[in-house]
């Protein structure tokens, strides 16, 4: 029988189906079913990210009947982004329609959460050995009936005797399993150990090579390095999604959506932590010899053998012996199903600020069960333990340089000095500096453009996208297959369009236009530049920047300034000795292109450092040393947080960083990279 | 009739310069207005205020940005100084007499957005009183049956911080149904607006811009009825 307080839904062309309760909304059901439609704004109706086509007629493959008169009643919010035309064809938004019958629903290519391509590759960085869990190899006599002293005695006494461990305790599940380890190993074991303090792993024989995994979890993506801890190498280097995007792009979404839904914190932290056991499987399965590989583009599956002289470790999740995860400080309540509610409002406060270590089993993560999580500290509501992440791995505390540290993420962290005094601040940029809420904006996965030129005579275009290794100018327009632009794509527009003087210093489009690629968008009277035309496209339309992008990049990038510059103010200083610029997308930061668009003070190019995924190095390194630990804990009641917005003239720093470079403030190193002309207008 | 083309002439003069945001110009011209003896409140309207629709209109076609708003209320307000002392109480008709609340929401420090608010609110007459941000919810039902506005305009910059404005609306409408509650913000949405049972809203900082920019239009137009 039929229940009639359902209607059933089907996705296309992922082809998830299933039932749902009638009047919810069309991405509420593909939450439930599993499908990914992009929602940046967190269904705030205002990004329109979420355009979903719904099926006329009737299915039979599906036996159902979809009409567009089951998707609920029409809002005018849908009016922005959904034309005449294409609401008669069937277009709405995602959050906006409700299923109120059976539908059948098309998900456009755009606004599909594709595969995003990351590069948080691990990189070189100098850590000192000195794990918290080290393990020990000990051989104890077998007990007779003259000395029968029990299993676990035989071992701290050995343990005693030999490495001078004492007080030592034993994890309750380990113990468990220790005496038939014990007898498997014929009375020699391994002995995993924590902090000193307590037994988490006995294993049979003489084992050295033991691992662990260093996680990120960022707002967008979540990075883990898979490492061997007793030679410290990187094993693998694995990232996913943020399983939590689908309930908003940014922090503050998170943060609202738990406070609209009873059960949105225990939703957001299981799916957080479901996406981290499947990060750690995605690792371990890494380590396998391939099973099944398609051979020449043949449709048959083949098994083959793997090549003598490659070793496979064939590791198992529970091989996992150690983890550390750093986090911004919603991200690591929302995990750790902290309250997440007061740190989205001022003064926003953390519940804890001390690093945290957690049984594994505890927090549901399947590594092996009788190992510690050991979370990193964090400093404020807004600055994260990955900030403490990227503050142990680049050490400022230890230098005499003054260093200004740039963590460009959905939200900007910002570190500035050296080993006399180290202050931290954060900037709301926004996810526009990473391509998402800009018209075309889109994560960095295949057709995103990710590299931009503008001729200065001519205003042409030309371009590259993720995927494809041949520019424009030397492609024919078809096998561009451009989509978007991603952040990294975004920053160089920017700096090229200011360069090449399509846009002027204000952000305003300049009135002298030399190409057709500048024009007046026929709906919204809004100036646009055609950046890729249709045909150059897999979604039929112009990929352009509109005055409305550039103003979002402007704010963006106006609060980074601003912020860099409220905090040498702070410090008493003019200018830096090195800028670090770290992040997602910090790993192809074009260091020229980034001073170009004024994303912090004036300073020698040669100074800037690109450095990559940080955070996830300082979490590499509290996993490798423990020292790192301690140090951790120390600086992050030790750097001093600064609330920007209420400095007397924020508002008017902020104002003036919006300009391009700057609206007052000099940029000598960028003569003769940009124009004269345009360096003094 | 020379007279009045120059009045024609200095209307335009403050409404340009105020466009082109150009500080010293509107100084000059509010000048010659008091020294010619024209009427203040009507250069005003009819010059600064009409100026300012339309760096409104620029301003939400996104061709005006914050720091040009910005610049071009600081030129206003140059001249509104000098012109305002020379305000006649008979000029200011029942329409510009409100009274508004106006702050940011407790547990928010954006403040950006509202002091454009405030600016507009000004320049129309209005008397603000402004509690400034991070505002206890209280402190906006104190304040506004302390004065007796008729307007209590809230900002929120954030989603989380959104929330209390609910309970403002509460609390004010509870004591004083007839108070005109407006919201704005980044995250306020019309929805929104009406789930918290407010009777105005500005979708952004822009667009609040926009709706305060109207309603000096709408006194404007009363006035020259």
């Amino acid at each position: 029988m039929a229940d009639t307080d359902k209607a059933k839904i089907i996705f296309q062309p992922s082809g998830r189906r299933g039932e749902v309760e009638k009047g919810v909304t069309i991405i509420e059901a593909s939450r439930q079913l599993g499908v990914d439609i992009e929602s940046l704004c967190g269904e705030k109706k205002v990004c329109g990210k979420c355009t979903i086509r719904i099926e006329e007629g009737f299915f039979e493959k599906y036996s159902i009947q979809s009409s567009k008169k089951h998707g609920g009643e029409w809002l005018v919010e849908e009016e922005k982004f959904i034309n005449k035309e294409q609401r008669e064809a069937g277009y709405r938004l995602g959050c906006c329609a409700r299923v109120e019958g059976d539908l059948l629903v098309f998900v456009p290519e755009e606004s599909r959460a594709g595969k995003q391509v990351v590069s948080k590759a691990a990189r070189d960085i100098n850590i000192e050995w000195n794990p918290a869990v080290e393990y020990y190899y000990v051989e104890v006599s077998e007990p007779t009936i003259q000395e029968p002293t029990g299993d676990l005695e035989r071992i701290l006494e050995a343990l005693n005797q030999k490495y001078g461990l004492k007080n030592l305790d034993i994890d309750y599940l380990t113990l468990q399993d220790l005496s038939n380890q014990l007898r498997k190993g014929k009375w020699r074991v391994t002995v995993a150990i924590w902090m000193d303090k307590e037994i988490l792993q006995v294993l049979p024989g003489k084992t050295k090579d033991y691992y662990g995994i260093a996680v990120d979890v960022g707002t967008t993506t979540v990075a883990a390095y898979l490492c061997n801890i007793a030679t410290m190498e990187v094993v693998d280097t694995v990232s996913m999604m943020n399983p939590q995007c689908k309930y908003g792009e940014d922090v503050m979404s998170r943060i609202t959506y738990h406070m609209m839904h009873q059960d949105g914190l225990a939703k957001m932290s299981a799916d957080i932590v479901m996406g981290l056991n499947s990060l750690v499987k995605q690792a371990c399965e890494a380590t396998h010899p391939p099973k099944k590989v398609k051979k020449n583009g043949s449709d048959k599956e083949e098994t083959i053998t793997p090549e003598q002289d490659i070793h496979y470790l064939c590791l198992d999740p529970t091989d996992i012996i150690d983890m550390t995860i750093v986090g911004n400080t919603a991200m690591h309540h929302i995990l750790l199903k902290l309250n997440p509610e007061y740190v989205g409002m001022a003064p926003f406060p953390p519940a804890v600020h001390k690093s945290m270590d957690i049984k594994a089993r505890d927090l549901d993560i399947q590594i092996n069960k009788s190992v510690y999580v050991h979370i990193l500290p964090n400093e404020a509501g807004f600055v994260g333990a990955d900030n403490v992440g990227v503050l142990i791995a680049e050490e400022p505390y230890k230098k005499d340089e003054m260093q200004l540290i740039i963590d460009i993420g959905t939200n900007g962290e910002l570190v500035l000095g050296n080993k006399k005094k180290l202050i931290s601040s954060s900037c709301a940029t926004g996810p526009a500096l990473e391509g998402a809420q800009l018209t075309f904006g889109m994560r960095a996965a295949p057709g995103a453009i990710e590299r931009i030129k503008i001729d200065p005579d001519s205003h042409e275009v030309d371009y590259k996208v993720i995927g494809r290794d041949t520019w424009k100018t030397y492609s024919k327009s078809e096998e561009m297959q451009t989509k978007g632009i991603c952040g990294s794509g975004i920053l160089d527009l920017f700096a090229e369009l200011y360069r090449s003087g399509v846009i002027l210093k204000s952000g305003r489009f300049n009135p002298n236009q030399k190409n057709s690629r500048f024009r007046k968008n026929s709906d919204n009277n809004q100036p646009e530049f055609v950046i890729a035309w249709a045909n150059e496209t897999t979604i039929g339309k112009d990929i352009v920047i509109t005055q409305k992008d550039v103003r979002q990049i402007q704010l963006a990038k106006g609060a980074l300034y601003c912020g860099c510059k409220l905090m040498m103010r702070r410090l008493g200083i003019d200018k830096v000795e090195k800028v670090k610029v770290a992040g997602a997308f910090g790993t192809h930061v074009d260091r020229e292109k980034a001073l170009i668009m004024g994303l912090f003070p004036d300073c020698e190019i040669e100074k800037i450092i690109s450095i990559g995924n940080a955070a996830g190095d300082g979490a590499r390194a509290a996993l490798l040393n423990r020292e790192k630990r301690e140090e951790a804990n120390w600086v992050s009641r030790n750097v001093e947080y600064i609330e920007l917005t209420v400095e007397k003239d924020f508002q008017q720093q902020f104002v003036e960083a919006m300009q391009i470079p700057h609206m007052k403030d000099q940029f000598d190193h960028l003569k003769g990279i940009v124009p004269d002309e345009i360096l003094n207008q | 009739m020379e007279k009045e083309e120059l009045k024609q002439e200095l209307l335009k003069q403050l409404s340009d310069n105020v466009i082109s945001f150009e500080e010293d110009k509107v100084v000059e011209a509010a000048k010659k207005v008091v020294e010619e003896g024209f009427n203040a409140y009507d250069a005003i309207m009819n010059g600064l205020a009409a100026g300012m629709v339309i760096v409104g209109e620029l301003y939400d076609k996104h061709e005006y940005f914050v720091p040009e708003l910005l610049m071009c209320a600081d030129a206003l307000y140059a001249g509104l100084d000098i012109l305002k002392p020379h305000i006649k109480p008979e000029d200011l008709g029942e329409s510009a007499k409100g009274q508004v609340v106006i702050g940011t929401v407790q547990g928010d420090v954006h403040d950006i957005g509202k002091n454009i608010i405030k600016m507009m609110f000004e320049v129309a007459g209005f008397t603000v009183h402004d509690l400034g941000r991070d505002v206890p919810l209280e402190k906006f039902v104190e304040e506004q049956m302390r004065t007796d506005s008729d307007i209590v305009a809230l900002s929120a910059m954030m989603t989380t911080t959104m929330m209390g404005m609910k309970k403002v609306v509460e609390m004010i409408k509870e004591r004083n149904p007839n108070v005109a509650i407006m919201l704005g913000g980044a995250p306020v949405t019309k929805d929104v607006t009406e789930l918290f049972g407010a009777d105005g809203y500005a979708k952004s900082a822009g667009n609040a811009v926009q709706e305060a920019i109207k309603m000096i239009g709408r006194l404007r137009e009363m006035q020259t009825k």
